[in-house]
């Protein structure tokens, strides 16, 4: 991180250069925040969903489109799902990439290869593989099912990179000391690398839920059960039965929306960071 | 670090059994930890085989095939690709395609702006930067309907501010008219992206040697020059990748366009990747589908190369520390 | 040994989820605890009287239905009492053959099966009823 050096001339100039600024910082913020606040609102009083002109300001909230959509839809149940995909992702993302990364920190034939083979995995968007990906997960017998959700996303080569870099981070010294002391492999990994790469955990564990959670494209493509669908599924059944002037379905987005939102605030740094550090190696 | 652990293990193993010979115990370990090297990748590689490279292939495949779940699949050339050349539809997808990465540099000059912003001294850069950011992280089927609601013809908020200030005087059908939807879903697209775009350039702006600036400053560079002649020429990397990120949105942005207008009234606002789940998973036409995707990635493949050309083959490398 | 551990539990990945699960908590508690299905109310006349042996009929709304949950008759104060509500949001209307009918009333709860008591009594009006 650069620090810029304060200097104390010309401060009238910074001033002014300060109230520019925050003007600009402040109209963006508003329409960064303006499509939050209006769907608070509209969930909260449901007055601006037949009545034009629609009033600015919050009149009369009430939480009961909350109540409707925890009782009138399975709302219990597609949480469930959406948890159970992404605890499933989750796992299998921290083990295997931190597996896979912690095999490209040794030198061994072919190792250029399968880096090369990664990148350019990486420029392999999802939606360019459905096709297949479906018949292969037909295939597999997984169509409607769990792992069949979460299988496509058991690895993700952004994480990779962020464990490797973490990895080669460990001082040699440490590692060959562990060895000398006659730590096997795996020991090696569960004592020290791991422990010392607990940032890089935390990111994976944030990016690999975030993308599982919102997942929609894939659960559409493989789900045909109701009982089996997730909470982006879910949210898209509803719009499609009720339409969109019910109070209720935007109750329903923001229920959706307040994990993704209160994970984000709670681990920023991990999040910002497993982006950059990924997304820049590519 | 190789060299250390092989030389460590056979001096371990020759203490181990007195007079045996080092290079065989080199060896055994060697292989056992290749063993392990191997077995460590497995998983990942499978994996990125099953839904990564395998799709690529089968895609190319099923493109020539005409191809049936239950009965016989059958080879049928380029049939497939010439229905695509009269295939109305088609065009009009891949034309909204490309307009929507031509939106893309909109959003970047965007967010190149507000990252300049949060990148000076103000105070409460902090939250500024969480507020834009706040956007990236949410499930794109709740924006589209928040969008989608925002757009509304009777109750809209868009079509209440433009009334109210006098742009408008019969309200706007915004995801309902020919040319409003696909615009429409672009502005959503942009309010989404833009905290992504913020954080790589401001990942770019931060790795900048802040000497640069003050030489310039004693040279007696105004501001503009510095911007133009420091900045932007350094930030070439994080724009290229910005990019690269805006042109794979617009070949991926299914759930938008799915939740808002299903591709909007007669194809107006469908993008190559709706047009292919319809294909696809409505009308079951799985080969016609894989060879619109065949299509879809070599795009993105020249795109990708055009754009590494043009910003100086460094191809998005950032320094990180 | 306990410096960790207050250190493991304040930590932002622990504190919070840990706050959560404790709202949530209590909430179920006070949930179990306040959910009889006990609807109570009166009923008063045009005249502001309170009409004895009224006929209160209670229907569960969701989405797209109204259905029926069946009535009880006003004692001779004017109130009366649901015991069986199972519901989040029910409606309520009273009648008296010869008299006439209240509005009926959209009742929404926080939880399904809340005890409630309603504020304002369910007036009947002589002649055509409004639906509220």
């Amino acid at each position: 991180m650069t620090a810029n050096a304060h200097r104390p001339r010309r401060a009238t100039a910074r001033r002014k250069h300060h109230w520019s600024l925050h003007a600009g910082l402040l109209a963006v913020s508003f329409f960064m925040l303006v499509p939050f606040y209006w769907v608070l609102k509209t969930s909260l009083t449901g007055e601006n969903i037949f009545v034009y002109p629609p009033k600015l300001l919050l009149n009369d909230p009430h939480p009961f489109y909350y109540v409707d959509v925890w009782y009138l839809i399975p709302f219990a149940r597609y949480l469930a799902n959406s948890a159970i995909v992404s605890v499933l992702a989750i796992v299998a993302n921290v083990v295997f990439n931190a597996m896979a990364a912690y095999a490209l920190t040794k030198h061994f034939r072919g190792r250029g290869l399968i880096i090369t083979l990664l990148l350019s995995c990486m420029m392999i968007p999802f939606q360019t593989t459905i096709v297949p990906a479906y018949l292969i997960t037909g295939k597999l017998g997984l169509l409607n099912s769990y792992l069949g959700m979460a299988l496509p996303t058991f690895s993700t080569i952004v994480c990779i990179f962020v464990y490797k870099a973490s990895f080669d981070a460990v001082p040699k010294s440490l590692i060959d000391a562990a060895r000398i002391d006659g730590l096997s492999e795996l020991q090696v990994i569960m004592k020290i690398m791991i422990p010392l790469s607990a940032s890089a955990v935390a990111t994976n564990v944030i990016l690999s839920f975030i993308w599982s959670w919102n997942n929609f494209m894939w659960p559409l493509i493989i789900v045909r059960d109701p009982d089996m669908q997730t909470l982006p599924l879910g949210l898209s059944r509803f719009l499609t039965y009720h339409e969109n002037t019910t109070g209720a379905l935007y109750a329903f987005c923001v229920m959706v929306l307040l994990p993704g939102i209160l994970l984000f605030l709670m681990a920023q740094r991990e999040f910002i960071q497993g982006l950059t550090s990924g997304a820049t190696k590519g | 670090m190789q060299n250390t652990l092989t030389t460590a293990m056979p001096v371990a193993s020759g203490r181990a059994h007195g007079a045996a010979l080092p290079r065989r115990g080199g060896g055994l370990k060697r292989r056992r930890e290749l063993i392990l090297i191997w077995v460590f990748l497995l998983p990942s590689l499978v994996v990125f085989f099953l839904y990564r490279i395998l799709p690529l292939l089968w895609n190319v495949m099923l493109s020539f095939q005409d191809f049936s779940l239950f009965g016989k699949t059958g080879w049928i050339g380029i049939e497939h690709y010439r229905e695509m050349l009269g295939d109305e539809v088609f065009w009009t997808s891949l034309w909204n395609t490309l307009l929507y990465i031509a939106s893309a540099p909109v959003g970047i000059v965007l967010a190149l702006a507000i990252a300049l912003m949060v990148n000076s001294e103000v105070r409460g850069r902090n939250v500024y930067r969480t507020i834009v950011f706040l956007s990236y992280p949410l499930m794109t089927v709740a924006v589209g309907i928040i969008w989608r609601w925002m757009y509304d013809e009777k109750v809209g908020l868009f079509n209440y501010v433009l009334r109210t200030l006098g742009i408008i005087d019969t309200p706007l059908p915004f995801l309902q008219s020919f040319e409003w939807a696909l615009p429409s879903i672009l502005l959503a697209n942009v309010w989404q992206i833009l905290g992504f775009y913020m954080i790589i350039l401001l990942a770019g702006l931060q790795n900048i040697p802040q000497n640069l600036y003050e030489a310039a400053s004693i040279d007696g560079a105004s501001a503009t020059q510095q911007l133009f002649r420091i900045t932007l020429p350094l930030l070439r990397p994080s724009i290229f990748l910005a990019f690269v990120i805006g042109v794979m949105t617009s070949f991926t942005s299914f759930d938008l366009v799915y939740v808002m207008t299903q591709g909007g009234p007669a194809h107006s606002s469908e993008l190559l990747v709706t047009y292919i789940y319809k294909n696809a998973f409505e009308l079951s036409r799985v080969d016609y589908a894989a060879a619109i995707t065949v299509v879809q990635f070599l795009l993105l493949v020249a795109l990708t190369w055009a754009g590494n050309r043009i910003s100086g083959g460094e191809a998005g490398a950032v320094k990180t520390e | 040994m306990t410096s960790t551990w207050l250190r493991l539990i304040t930590h932002r990945f622990v504190l919070i989820p840990l706050c959560i699960g404790l709202t949530a908590a209590a909430w179920n508690g006070y949930v179990s605890l306040h959910d009889g299905g006990l609807v109570r109310g009166v009923v008063l006349g045009p005249g502001g009287a309170p009409v004895a042996g009224a006929k209160v009929s209670m229907m569960e709304k969701n989405f797209t239905t109204n259905s029926d949950r069946g009535s009880t008759r006003t004692r001779a104060d004017g109130s009366f009492e649901f015991t069986n509500n199972r519901s989040h949001n029910i409606l309520l209307r009273a009648e008296m053959d010869g008299v006439g009918r209240s509005d009926q009333i959209t009742l929404r709860l926080y939880f399904r099966s809340q005890n409630v008591t309603l504020d304002a009594p369910l007036t009947i009006k002589p002649g055509a009823p409004k639906n509220g």
